[in-house]
């Protein structure tokens, strides 16, 4: 029983990352009907930036909030000078494109901070332990993230004006400017929006997960799934869908055979767009045309 | 999916059925090929050889992505099954080695299938993660079995021999693949010249309308897939063998990205293109790995990363078709001079090329060749070559005057709109009907239901006594059910000849192994040339070579009409047929449907010109706000108060004094 | 017309393009084996197939680095019997697929030798078959005793895994542990440790209680170390290479395990301390006698060699070499002694190089024999304890 508290906990701790993933993947998604791969990366880019200026002797949180703000503009110069460039940006170009971005992005986080995991110092606070079960204090710090930034975009994008007007964006581009959002303003905010939340998965987990060039691209995918499982709209389904994929991924790993937890995700990717493509929580549509 | 339609399609124009190109490019290429192991030096020699690995698996994606429209990024996986199952024939079961690469091909392929069976229903970008999600679960599946060696993988099975002679160097090496990588070219070449390729081609401009022809488009795209998947096994089995192990890294991600960039490089759809990609991204990882570090000191790695990033992005952003869209741009101003010269001579030529693109648009068909007609079992097309009518032939499976399609409590809701509302009507075979109503009063949506583009809530369609409602399109298009479109579906990316030539596909029968080895360029030639005759017959002759975006638009919609037609229906369903055509025009199209109706075709239009409906149709019906108001033959349906109403919108009585008001006036 | 010279125009320019790119020099693509490899003119050419980058690099670039300064040193002394001495070194990116490939092209391409690598079991263990295949003498810096079981022409420097473990389990024997737990690399180097350990356990009355193994990429280890926790067991054996095994330590320690943690000889490096961090306090591993050099009694046969050594990589490299340094090393050393007494040709070199006996290295002294292409006993290793960011000599 505790085992399977412990495992819990961490299964809890892992989702958080990916459903502040998700959140970033759905506030592209809903506006720019984006798949952006590169998500993930903004993560890791964030890490590492974070763990380089905490090198230089910064202190953390002035480092972490350096990365934040990096990672954030990072986003909006992509989305400016690649996702913009394309006219006629399909889902399926969207996603051929932000791979090259996400190839490119690891690529030069290879070349500036080289092959090695790097791990940024644990943020402040004390590991407890609660009848048997061990919780580190940064799994604290990475929940609490998601309460915060995942929570607050979700509240942005389904209770403000504006973020409803940014949802409305993509089908309905006369709403929006209604309330004087273009729609190239309207990208680069969720691309900003994407950025930052991205960037603060990245800096939360870095102090248990490490921080290595090539990871990004499995951790955005993951997020990815979790946001299938909301249909690409939803973010209470994608962020519900990312905590329970940690979860499983969790029990895989220490019931069954630690090598196939990477392979969870993508089962639970395939089935679900087999059977229930518009997600979880909505029902099919069925025009066709 | 403009983008990759795009690309894909303008490589098709012009290709088929000019041959000699083709055969002198390969030619080419042979020599190349034969000549390589002598000049090259050794590390050159060794990015060859994978290079022409490479390939094969490109060539696959490169039909699946180009024809099908489809995007995989997981095409290592199937690289990765093909060369695991390569080595563990050998070395497990110590197999000859033709048997085990015709079982790494097998293994490919069988995977493909029963993935695509069940993903191929998805969207375009869905199928795009769900495949790479496909490559991330080999991956894995591979490093975790006993069986498939764990992380250390397959080795230990030795060189293939040819005749005795060990295929141990590079340079035999590569004479070794070189042949498969030339017959899979061909291959590919001609199945994008097919009459499959050429429906898929027409499934990327306009999935309706092709549906609607009787394209099979999911089964087509299982079939691409699987093919795809065949290419890149074959890949897998010289990686085997060149490698000499197998472990997990074949099927990793970056894999996927190598063959992914090699195809949009080369230009999406284009087989040449392929395998060109297939070359420089060979030359470019490797010259990156030494340019880097060389730059950069101390940077090891996947360095060469950072080129495909860069590409791949740059690619798409300024050149979406790639190096195909670069040589042949290059290629059209180099010719353009030659066209403005023959401009004087040729005027429909030089009018076409005002088109802004700067291109002469190329005919989809060369010229005719002599036997056309001569061929067995075409007597169809002599038929239909020696009417004086020249009235494009209908069937008719059913006596004039019995029910040809049969609509029973036809209903359409969306959410709490009800669009249709339990329309039930029967058409007799034989017959003109019009189906009019105001605007909104849901004529296409019950069109719509009928033809299977959208599925009804309830209600049942009989054609020619089957249920076919709910089904695809080109359920009821194989059964000679045609139509035509409201909102034009034009073929934008082949000629006016190649889009009649569609409407030909449900009378073809040549599939995908037929087209592949070339083995139905009579079949093609016979469809063509009734194609033309149907065109001529709608004085669209002229016009017949031209880009079929490029005609205005009532040439279009008769363009359609003589699509449908060319499918041989026996019921043609037109959405306001009329609409867009001149006065000259609109009589040309009544009197052909007038004749075709006397030939035993039944019609069903949708028209907003009332008086045009009433003039030809033999019975006509009323929509208004979903339901079925009138049917019966025009005088009474003109007559009908309610019909009244519906079009003035006020009541019966009112109504009545207005149009006696306005016959007053006139 | 047009349309065929507009169909040419594409063959034709990627026919132009290829034979430019590819008119070489005209080297022989047809291969030219064994044959003119053994020329007794011109330099003596060894190849190195390393972990330069990915998982291994850890152990690939201290290797590199070391055989590097040792080529330049014998080059600068007058290479071998007059002849220079040419060395290749190729980065397999830690993939075994990638030492394959590096495999071939120095035996096709440049006929080399004499090959050293690669820096881990799995790479080692794809190049075997290549190199029996071709005939030519290889010496592997990796551990398991699967590279060399039965070969001809494959020998190693690295101690087996199987004295290794023996080290291990008598100093679990010898302190009452009874039972054992193990979390092991999922590559080549962890593969079958289970059943070593169940074997020589048996005599020591051990028995192994639990398994769990982790990628050599892997950065979360919370599900491997909470079943180690419920495991029922007195110490832990946490068997990979760094910094995978370090992370796996920290992870250990975060999670709450206490019970006593054994490692492999696969972190004997300073990288092990930065992966695991202050959880590295206490950890027992046995290892070669590099690592605690300063330690070594004066008569210790080993101490000379391995003072020189560490003195001329500090200077040229400004680190202390770790022990996979040293496993490089004592390749290069194996290999050119059997150089020099044998020369070139491949039979020669080979036999040469089995009949090695009393070389003093830097992992321990070196007896090769036909059944015992490893060369090193339990004598070669010593148990080290980790204690305030570097290894101490805990046992000899």
């Amino acid at each position: 029983m505790i085992d399977f508290l412990q495992l819990t906990v961490a299964g809890l701790s892992q989702g958080s990352v990916y459903a502040l993933l998700a959140v970033g993947l759905i506030a592209t998604y809903t506006v720019r009907h984006v798949v952006n791969i590169a998500q993930g990366d903004y993560a890791t880019l964030a890490g590492l930036g974070s763990i380089s200026l905490v090198t230089a002797g910064l202190p953390l949180p002035v480092a972490i909030l350096i990365a934040l703000i990096s990672v954030t503009l990072a986003s909006v110069l992509i989305e400016r000078l690649v996702i913009a460039r394309v006219k006629n940006l399909t889902t399926l170009v969207s996603i051929i494109l932000t791979l090259g971005v996400s190839t490119l992005l690891q690529a030069i986080m290879l070349l500036i901070w080289g092959a090695e995991a790097k791990r940024l110092p644990a943020f402040p606070g004390s590991d407890l332990t609660l009848g048997g079960v061990s919780i580190r204090s940064q799994e604290l710090w990475m929940l609490g993230a998601l309460v915060v930034v995942g929570g607050g975009v979700l509240l942005f994008y389904e209770k403000t004006r504006w973020g409803k007007a940014l949802r409305a964006s993509a089908e309905q581009p006369v709403a929006a400017r209604i309330v004087g959002i273009s729609p190239a303003v309207a990208s680069v905010i969720a691309f900003a929006i994407a950025g930052f939340v991205g960037a603060t998965a990245g800096v939360v987990s870095s102090p248990i997960y490490l921080s290595i060039w090539s990871g990004g691209l499995l951790l955005g995918l993951k997020g990815f799934v979790a946001a299938v499982l909301g249909g690409l709209v939803s973010f209470r389904a994608a962020i519900v869908g990312a905590l329970l994929l940690g979860i499983i991924e969790s029990y895989v790993a220490g019931y069954v055979a630690s090598g196939w937890k990477d392979a969870v995700a993508f089962f639970i990717l395939i089935i679900v767009l087999i059977i229930r493509p518009a997600g979880l929580v909505l029902r099919p549509n069925a025009v066709r045309v | 999916m403009s983008y990759l339609n795009k690309a894909a399609m303008r490589s098709k124009t012009g290709f088929w059925p000019n041959n000699r190109g083709t055969i002198l490019g390969v030619a080419a290429f042979a020599v190349v090929i034969a000549i390589i192991p002598f000049t090259a030096s050794s590390s050159m020699m060794n990015i060859a050889v994978f290079s022409m690995i490479f390939a094969l698996p490109a060539i696959g994606l490169s039909l699946l992505m180009g024809l099908a429209g489809q995007v995989s990024l997981g095409q290592a996986a199937f690289f990765a099954i093909g060369a695991y199952t390569h080595a563990i024939l050998l070395q497990k079961f110590e197999m000859p080695g033709p048997v085990a690469a015709v079982g790494g091909v097998a293994a490919a392929m069988l995977a493909a299938l029963l993935i695509g069976l069940p993903m191929l229903r998805l969207r375009g970008h869905y199928l795009a993660l769900a495949t790479l999600g496909l490559g991330f679960i080999v991956m894995i599946a591979v490093r975790e079995w006993e069986f498939t060696g764990r992380t250390t993988g397959i080795y230990g099975y030795g060189r293939p021999e040819v005749f005795g002679i060990p295929i141990d160097n590079n340079g035999l090496f590569f004479w070794f693949v070189a042949p498969f990588v030339l017959i899979g070219l061909v291959l590919a070449l001609n199945l994008t010249r097919s009459r499959a390729g050429r429906a898929l081609s027409a499934v990327n401009d306009s999935e309706l309308a092709a549906e609607s022809l009787g394209v099979n488009t999911y089964a087509l795209r299982v079939k691409v897939f699987t093919l795809s998947a065949g290419f890149a096994g074959l890949g897998g089995v010289f990686y085997a063998y060149q490698v000499q192990i197998v472990s997990p890294q074949v099927a990793e991600f970056h894999v996927s990205v190598e063959l992914l960039l090699m195809v949009v490089l080369g230009g999406l759809g284009s087989v040449w293109g392929a395998v060109a990609g297939a070359f420089i991204v060979e030359l470019l990882s490797e010259g990156l790995r030494d340019l880097i570090p060389a730059i950069i000191p101390g940077a090891t790695g996947e360095v060469q990363l950072i080129g495909y990033g860069l590409v791949l992005i740059l690619v798409i952003i300024l050149l979406p078709g790639g190096l195909y869209q670069v040589v042949k741009s290059a290629w059209a101003a180099i010719t353009r001079r030659r066209a403005d010269a023959s401009a004087k001579r040729s005027p429909v030529i030089a009018a076409a090329d005002d088109d802004g693109s700067g291109e002469v648009p190329t005919r989809a068909f060369g010229g005719l060749p002599s036997e056309t007609t001569a061929g067995d079992g075409l007597d169809e097309v002599a038929d239909a070559a020696a009417s004086d009518a020249r009235i494009p032939t209908v069937s008719t499976p059913v006596a004039a005057g019995e029910p040809i399609l049969e609509v029973s409590g036809l209903t359409k809701r969306y959410g709490g709109v009800v669009a249709v509302d339990d329309v039930t009507l029967t058409v007799p075979a034989g017959q003109i009907m019009g189906l009019i109503g105001p605007n909104g009063a849901g004529k296409t949506t019950c069109f719509n239901m009928i033809t299977g583009a959208i599925a009804p809530t309830s209600g049942t369609v009989r054609f020619l006594g089957e249920e076919i409602q709910g089904r695809k399109p080109h359920v009821g298009a194989e059964a000679g059910l045609t139509r035509t479109f409201q909102n034009l579906q034009v073929f934008s990316s082949t000629d006016v000849v190649g889009n009649v030539y569609m409407g030909r596909y449900r009378k073809g029968r040549a599939g995908i192994l037929r087209g592949m080895f070339g083995l139905q360029g009579r079949e093609q030639y016979a469809h063509e040339e009734i194609a033309r005759d149907i065109l001529d017959s709608m004085r669209l002759g002229d016009v017949a070579g031209l880009a079929a975006g490029d005609l205005p638009f009532g040439r279009q919609r008769m363009m359609e009409v003589c699509r449908a037609l060319a499918a041989e229906p026996a019921l043609l369903l037109l959405d306001e047929p009329m609409a867009g055509l001149s006065g000259s025009e609109r009589e040309l199209l009544a009197q052909l449907l007038r004749s075709l109706r006397d030939a035993g075709l039944t019609i069903v239009l949708v028209e907003h010109d009332v008086a045009q409906v009433m003039a030809l149709a033999d019975s006509v019906a009323v929509l208004d706000d979903g339901v079925l108001i009138a049917h019966g033959d025009p005088e009474s349906v003109r007559n009908d108060p309610a019909v009244i109403v519906a079009y003035l919108g006020t009541d019966a009585e009112e109504a009545e004094a207005e149009l006696k008001e306005l016959e007053d006036q006139s | 017309m047009h349309r065929a010279q507009r169909r040419l125009l594409l063959p034709a320019a990627v026919a132009a393009s290829i034979a430019l790119a590819l008119t070489g020099c005209g080297a022989s693509n047809f291969g030219g084996d064994s044959g003119d490899s053994a020329s007794e003119e011109g330099p003596i050419k060894i190849g190195a197939v390393l972990d330069i980058t990915g998982v291994g690099a850890n152990l690939g670039v201290p290797e590199q680095n070391t055989l590097n300064m040792l080529a330049e040193q014998l080059n600068a002394e007058g290479g071998i019997d007059g002849r220079e001495v040419e060395l290749i070194i190729k980065d397999n990116q830690s993939t075994e697929d990638g030492a394959a490939k590096a495999t071939t092209q120095l035996i096709e391409n440049d006929d080399v030798d004499l090959i050293i690598g690669s820096s881990r079991t799995g790479p080692s263990l794809a190049m075997r078959p290549l190199v029996e295949a071709a005939q030519v003498p290889t010496i592997s810096v990796a551990a398991n005793a699967a590279i060399v079981d039965g070969s001809e022409w494959v020998f190693k420097t690295a101690q087996n895994d199987l004295v290794v473990l023996e080290r291990i389990l008598d100093d679990a024997a010898s302190k009452g542990y009874t039972k054992i737990a193990l979390v092991r690399d999922a590559t080549g180097f962890g593969e079958g440790i289970a059943d070593i350990i169940t074997e020589l356990g048996e005599e020591r009355g051990i028995t192994l209680t639990a398994t769990e193994s982790f990628e050599p990429s892997a950065t979360d280890f919370t599900a491997q170390m909470t079943n180690i926790r419920a495991a029922d067991a007195d110490a832990v054996i946490i068997w990979g290479i760094t910094p995978s095994a370090g992370l796996a330590q920290a992870a250990y320690v975060q999670l709450g395990v206490n019970k006593p943690v054994y490692q492999s000889h696969g972190v004997a490096n300073d990288a092990f301390f930065e992966a695991a961090g202050p959880a590295a306090d206490g950890v027992i591993a046995p290892m070669g006698r590099l690592l605690v050099a300063d330690e070594l009694s004066d008569d210790d046969p080993q101490k000379p060699v391995i003072d020189q050594f560490i003195a001329d990589y500090t200077e040229e490299f400004g680190s202390a070499p770790s022990s996979f340094a040293g496993h490089a090393y004592d390749a290069w050393l194996v290999g050119t002694k059997a150089l020099e007494s044998a020369g070139t040709e491949p039979q020669a070199l080979r036999d040469a190089i089995e009949s090695t006996a009393d070389l003093v290295g830097i992992s321990g002294i070196f007896t090769m024999t036909p059944e015992n292409h490893s060369g090193l006993t339990a004598d070669a290793l010593i148990m080290a304890l980790a204690e305030g960011g570097r290894w101490t000599l805990y046992e000899e």
